[in-house]
This record gives C-alpha cells, structure tokens and sequence, in this order.
C-alpha cells in the first residue's frame, strides 16, 4: 500500500464534487422526472408506513416494536436505500462497462486511491432526495413513540448511522470486486438491491434461521441498530461491536477489490 | 382473431429466448419472488405474539404467500415499462409498421417472459413444498376448474390495465412514475400488501369489486380454498366486467394515441 | 402511381431549451416553442418498379418525408397515398406491402441471432413455410449471410447488422421498399456491396423503391430518377443522368501540404487555401491526371480524394435552375 501525500488526497473530494455537480446540472433537465420521483418516494414511505400499520389492527406491538418504532426501522430503510441508490448503485452498476470497455486497466497505478473514485464517482440524482425524506420520517417515528431522546441517544444514532452507512459502502465494493470476478456480471448488481430490501423490517421480527443468517451476514446494522440506538434501547455492547463490524467490513471489502484488481490485470496480461 | 393468437406462438418463444439470454432480468425477478416471503414471515409473528388474526392460523398464510408469490410471477405490468422504453427511444415506429397490432406484440413478449418466469419459480417451491410439508392446498377438481380460469382473467385483467395505463406514455414521460402510483394504490385492495380478509372493513367492503383484487387475491384465495365454489361466481362476473370494460377503453384511447404519435414523433 | 404525394406538409413544434443551469431552472416555470417547418409543399408521383434517390443535406426533410409515405407521421395538410392507401390510416393490407429501413433502428432482437427475428417476422407477415424458405435462401445468398445467422446480433458489425436487417425487412416481399440513409456509417466496401445487393434485388423483384442519402455515390449506382430536398422543399425533380451531367461532375481533392507554396499560377481551380490545407475542385474524368500532376509538383503530405459535397450540388441546382 503506497500513501502518496496529502496533496494528492485532497484532489479526489474536489474531483467528485465535480462529477456530481455535472450530474445534478444534466439532471435538471429532465426537471419533471426529478420533483414526481420525488413524490413518488414519499408515496411509497407512506405506503410502506400504511402496509405496517395493518399488522398492528391486531397487536399492540411486535417482538417488542410498537407501531411508531417500526415506523422509525422504515424511515431508516428508506434513508439507506436512498444512499444506496443515489451514491452506490450506479457506480456498482458501471461495473459491467468498465469491465467490457477494459476501462479498469488504467487504475493498475493506484490501486488505492482509484477505490474512492470508481465506487463514487457516478450520483444518480433521482433518488438524491430520498435519504433527507427518509430522516424525516424517521424523526417523525421517533416523535410520535413517545421516547424523549436524549444526547446519548442522539449520538448513539449518529454513530450507528455512520456505521449503517460504512457497511452498505462495504458491501457495495465487495459487490463490485465480485462482478469484476465474474467479469463485469450485471446480476451482481441486482444482488445488493435485495439484501437492502431485506432491511426493511427490524431483523426481531423475522423468525431464526433467517434472523440469524441477517446477524451474521450484518444486513442487521443498516436499520435495526440504528433504529434502537435512536430509540435509546441499545447496548454500549452493541455499538461497540457495531463500529468494530463497520471498519472490519470496510477493511475486508477493500482487501477484495485489490485482489480482484490484481487477479483482473494478471488475466489480462 | 385467429390471425392474431396464431401469431403469439413465435413472438413468446423470441421473447422467452431473450431472456434468458440475458439472466440479469431474471435475478432480479427472483428477489422479488421471494418478498412476499418477508410479508408471511412478519404475519407469522403476529400469529405466535397475538394468536391468529381472524382466524388465519400459521397454514392459512403459508398456503396464501406461497400461491400469491406464483401469481405474482404472472403479473403484466412490465409492458408498462416496455412500452415507455420503446416510446422514448423511438423504437416504437419499428413496431408500428408491422402490420400486427403493437399491443399484441408486447402482450406475446410479456406471456413469453411470464411462460419462462413461471417454470423456473413453480419448480423450486414445490421442492420446498415436499421439503417442508407445511404447505398443504387440499385441491378438489371443481376448485382447480375454476382457478385456472380465474388465474387466466387475472392476467388478462392485469395485462390490459396495465396496456391503458402505458397509453399515458403518448402524452407524458411520468408513465412509469403513474403506473407506480395506480398500483401502490391498488395494492392495498388487491391482496398483495395483506390479504383482503385482515384489511379494514372499508377496504374489504371495496376490494372485490376492483380489478386489482381479481389480479391476485381472486385466484389465490380460490387456489388455497379461502374462496369457496359459490362465492366465486360474483368475481368472476366482476373479472370479466373489468376486462371488458379495459378492452372497450383501450379501442377507445388507442386511435388517438396513435394520432399524436403521428403528430408529433413518428 | 404506386406513390402520389400531393402538396404534403409536415410542421413541428420544439421546444427552446438554452444551455446552462440558470436556463435549466428558468425552463421549470415557462417553455418556449419555435415551429419547425420539416416538409413545405412537396408534390411528386412514382410509378411501379421504379427506383428514386430522395437526396438533401442534412435537415432536409427526407426521413419526415419518408415517415409519412410510411404512416409513422400525419401530414400537417396535404395528401399522400401509396398503394392505393392512406399510409397514416395504417391499415394491415397496406402495412404487409411495405418495409421502412432505418439505419440506425434496429427491427432485430439484440440478444439472439438474426434467424429468430426472422422467424417471427415469417409469422407476423404471414408468410407460407415455402415462400419464406425461398426468400430466405435468395437472401442469404445474395447477403452472404451464412456465417452470421447464427451468431447474436449484438457481436455483429454494423454492416453485418444492416445487412441481416435488409433481409428481415425483405423477407415479406413488399412492393414498397423505403431506405432511410441506408450506406450511413459503412465503410467503402460495405457501402459497395449494399449497392450492388440493392441493384440486384429490384432488377429480381421489381419493387418500387424509395431510398433518402446525402452520398451521391447511392444515388448514382441504384436511382434512375432523383429528387432534391432542401429544408423541406423541392429543388429538382428529373433524370439522374441530368443531375449529374449539369453539376456532379467534378472531385475536390484534397491536400496537406508539408511546405507552404504558392498556388497561383499552377492553373488550378482552387476552393480552399489556408495555412498548408488545400482543396482544388478538378473535373471528374481529369481527377488521376491532375491528382498525379499535383504529387508530383507539390510537397504533398497527405492526399484525400472526396465528391463535391452535396451542399455544392444543392446550391449549384439552385443556381442552375
């Protein structure tokens, strides 16, 4: 691992701040898909809050999750969704170009550097707005439960949702290493959308074995955990394994993609 | 008519080749098979936390999730997206020079993607089915008899609402956004968010007389026994009114539609 | 009259977008319109069997032209009838005797062969088993299309796909064949073959073809008659052999110099001199004497023989009357 210095970091901010800026100009253009697709996800958050809602005509709460706590798991969901579509997913999805284009020979050089450009340069401005209405309806959530949140609690969640956020990058990368093994797979892309949707329900609700499977493969800590830590249920434990789990899987999801760079340029050569 | 449905044979068979051709469409339809799984799992703890709602007991809503994952795979609604992909590109003037009705050329595409939808899905659950025999239907011949009718109406029902709302696409790039809209609306009446049954009392007053309902909940709750012989004869006449009705609107918008595409993009 | 277009006119309304994101913002509360004027009062008449080169720049009017003898537009007044039909009527006796080829459309399915698009097309036009065999061995012969039947369209060439997309849009036998720019991308070869496959069907079938270019290289191998388009009006109507003879008689060639020269006095009819760049307008018969006499005499670096540009041509008809 080769750290050039800090001159040379500060170029990749301004660099894809550029290449959002482009993105959120040419976006513009198509200005009525933008605000209905704006719309359109505060339809389905609603939709999903109305879904759940029927459950409750016969429970007053569920493994311990009354209604409004539920809805809070849901703004979460929405709220990783929206990142995952808007920052990950359409780098994720490049994957397949690059890989048919041969456009990943030219990162051979910086094999570290190039990991933040490639997995970030693309934004789809469409669901930029969908992570800002999902906290929205997670405040909403959190209002209405009752629970008065304190400073812990407070920043308790902000961790945890950096946490969230960290891992979905991960398993983002390590998605994007797989397709590169699979040469340029466009399934693999699809792959990650359905384990967010998995996120959708905090993982108590689901019954073993699928509520373990979701522990061990940590689709838990995109919108359980942070939904307790906002709730102010969750365990000093829990965080603390939660921010060892982030920077083990950021870590691991790193390791793969070199390996997959390196393994993709040995092929090629 | 004849002219017309001997025709299909060859455009599913392309249609089917293609996709699997391309298997990206496919695993993505395969994670959505399995939401309705996700739904089943979340009603399973609310019969262990609060007993069975309505008497739903833990059988009744594996039976029901399992027959609506199979008649979600028979869901017309991608010749939404087919058509507005086609409307924008321009590629929709290829089509309209061939002297079959564009509407058939999707609906064949679509039952070709559905034929190679259902025989990847239908297999595999009833593997699980043997596997974990907690999914029983207790069939009768008169039931069956009149499922798979019911099951037929459903895509038909399903496939025109969606071919009308596409129309939209001749006017507005918003299609897709709106059908979204209509359907995520319609899903509360349809079955699909939770059966009808445990739904409020306005919605299961109103549902059955929507063509959502005849899209999944009528031929799963005939499929599963819910719905019994005699109370089927009513959504049967409700289904083909609808299909009707659709039918009548489509030849209605359909020359005009046409008439702006020739106005404005050809 | 197979073809009788009579006074047709085609407007359009576009929007105005101006560039930039202020504009982009500007645009989400007021749009503005200009009205585009595609065809203006366009009147001609094609018999059977016969072959017409549609030629214009760019922005003509040729393919919206094209497009309402086809039915994919409605005429903003004006009349057109081909076959006997009303082609916006889009009637399917009139759609089973027509084919549009369009370069850049593609009729065929990306992921599979071309043979599974022509299947499908054998039952949309409602070909009998026979026929369809006939056609189909007639046009792979004609195509050399053996080795690419077989293969997905999508690893296809370009010109390997325009040639699979003819044969599918031939297959029915239609008594109308209208091209759309159908040499458009091909390299010299291809664009080659294409003609001479054109030439040797419509001798074989007889069908009444209507083909739009901005190559005059189509027109002259395949058109006997051609008619002139320029922003939506006709500027000539008549024998190729007429057109050719009053103003596509020359080359501009083309040359890079490595030095600079004075030119003046070398006798040369020259279009264009700047810096070491060189255009010299030659008659075409004299074209290898004079492109010779210039190696010879000039540091020339590189050398580019070119027809006159159909802009010359238009502006010459213009001019010419």
């Amino acid at each position: 691992m080769s750290w050039r210095g800090r001159a040379g970091w500060s170029r990749y901010p301004r660099i894809i701040l550029t290449c959002w800026r482009a993105a959120v100009a040419t976006e513009l253009e198509y200005r009525l898909n933008f605000v209905t697709g704006a719309l359109l996800s505060l339809f389905w958050m609603g939709w999903a809050a109305a879904g759940v809602a029927v459950y409750f005509q016969f429970a007053g709460e569920l493994v311990g999750w009354t209604y409004p706590e539920l809805v809070v798991v849901i703004g979460l969901f929405f709220t990783m969704n929206g990142v995952r579509q808007a920052f990950l997913q359409p780098n994720l999805d490049a994957m397949t170009e690059h890989v048919r284009r041969g456009t990943l020979d030219f990162l051979l050089t910086k094999p570290v550097d190039a990991q933040l450009l490639v997995s970030l340069r693309h934004l789809y401005v469409g669901n930029l707005l969908d992570p800002f209405l999902g906290l929205g309806v997670v405040a909403a959530g959190v209002v209405a439960s009752g629970h008065g949140m304190s400073v812990v609690d407070l920043a308790a969640f902000v961790l945890m949702f950096v946490v969230a956020v960290l891992v979905l990058y991960a398993l983002v990368v390590a998605l994007m290493a797989v397709s590169i093994r699979l040469n340029g797979s466009e399934e693999v892309g699809q792959v990650s959308f359905g384990l967010v949707e998995l996120t959708r329900f905090p993982v108590d609700l689901y019954r073993d074995p699928l509520r373990t499977a979701m522990t061990v493969v940590p689709v838990v800590l995109l919108t359980t955990l942070p939904a307790q830590a906002v709730l102010g249920r969750i365990s000093a434990t829990s965080v603390v394994v939660a921010a060892g789990a982030a920077a083990v899987a950021v870590a691991g999801a790193s390791l793969l993609w070199r390996r997959a760079l390196r393994g993709y340029t040995g092929a090629s050569s | 008519m004849a002219e017309i449905s001997i025709r299909y044979p060859a455009l599913m068979r392309s249609s089917a080749l293609a996709v699997l051709a391309y298997r990206g469409r496919l695993v993505v339809g395969f994670l959505t098979d399995l939401f309705p799984f996700l739904l089943m799992a979340v009603w399973l703890t609310v019969v262990a936390t609060a007993g069975p709602p309505r008497g739903w007991t833990a059988a009744d809503f594996v039976a029901y999730y399992a027959m609506a994952a199979v008649l979600m795979q028979l869901s017309g609604q991608h010749v939404v997206w087919e058509w507005d992909r086609d409307l924008r590109s321009g590629d929709l003037s290829v089509r309209l020079l061939r002297p079959l009705h564009p509407f058939h050329q999707y609906v064949a595409s679509d039952l070709g993607y559905r034929v190679v939808s259902l025989a990847l899905f239908v297999p595999g659950l009833v593997l699980v089915a043997v596997l974990l025999p907690v999914l029983t239907l207790d069939l009768t011949v008169t039931r069956a008899a009149l499922a798979v009718p019911a099951t037929l109406l459903a895509y038909l029902v399903g496939v025109l609402m969606a071919s009308i709302v596409a129309l939209l696409g001749f006017w507005s790039t918003q299609t897709t956004n709106v059908w979204m809209l209509f359907w995520g609306l319609g899903s509360f009446t349809s079955g699909w968010v939770a059966p009808v049954e445990l739904m409020p009392g306005w919605i299961e007053a109103v549902a059955p007389w929507l063509p959502f309902f005849t899209t999944l909940g009528f031929p799963v709750e005939l499929w599963t026994g819910r719905m019994t012989e005699s109370e089927s004869g009513v959504h049967f006449v409700v289904a083909v009114g609808w299909a009707l009705l659709f039918a009548a609107a489509y030849t209605v918008v359909w020359p005009r539609a046409v008439r702006r595409y020739q106005a404005v993009a050809g | 009259m197979v073809i009788a277009v009579d006074g047709l006119v085609k407007h359009f309304r576009v929007s105005r977008r101006a560039p930039g994101l202020r504009a982009s913002l500007g645009g989400l509360v007021r749009r503005r319109y200009d009205v585009v004027r595609a065809v203006d009062d366009v009147s001609f008449e094609i018999p059977e069997a016969q072959v017409v080169g549609f030629l214009g720049p760019n922005g003509a009017g040729k393919t919206t032209t094209l497009k309402c003898l086809s039915g994919l537009l409605h005429p903003t007044a004006g009349r057109v009838s081909v076959l006997g039909h009303t082609p916006s009527d889009r009637s399917s006796a009139f759609l089973e005797q027509l084919s549009l080829v369009m370069g850049q459309r593609n009729s065929l399915f990306w992921d599979l062969p071309a043979l599974d698009a022509f299947m499908v097309n054998k039952t949309i036009y409602r070909i009998p088993e026979p026929r369809y065999r006939e056609t189909l061995d007639e046009l792979v012969d004609l195509l050399d299309l053996a080795p690419l039947l077989d293969r997905q369209v999508r690893v296809l060439s370009l010109g390997e796909r325009m040639r699979c997309e003819l044969a599918g849009a031939l297959l029915h036998r239609p008594r109308v064949l209208f091209l759309d720019e159908p040499t458009l991308g091909l390299d010299v070869t291809a664009q080659a073959a294409l003609r001479g496959f054109l030439a040797d069907y419509h001798r074989r079938h007889g069908a009444t073809v209507l083909l739009t270019s901005h190559y005059m290289g189509d027109v002259t191998a395949l058109a006997q008659r051609v008619i002139v388009i320029d922003r939506g009006e006709l500027r000539f109507d008549g024998d190729l052999a007429a057109l050719t003879r009053r103003h596509a008689q020359h080359r501009v060639i083309r040359l890079q110099l490595s030095g600079a020269v004075p030119v003046d006095g070398l006798g040369l009819d020259v279009v264009e001199h700047e810096g070491l760049s060189l255009s010299v307008r030659v008659d075409a018969a004299r074209t290898a004497e004079v492109a010779a006499r210039l190696l010879a005499t000039l540091p020339v670096e590189d050398l580019a023989i070119e027809e006159p540009p159909i802009e010359d041509i238009i502006r010459s008809v213009f001019a010419g009357g």
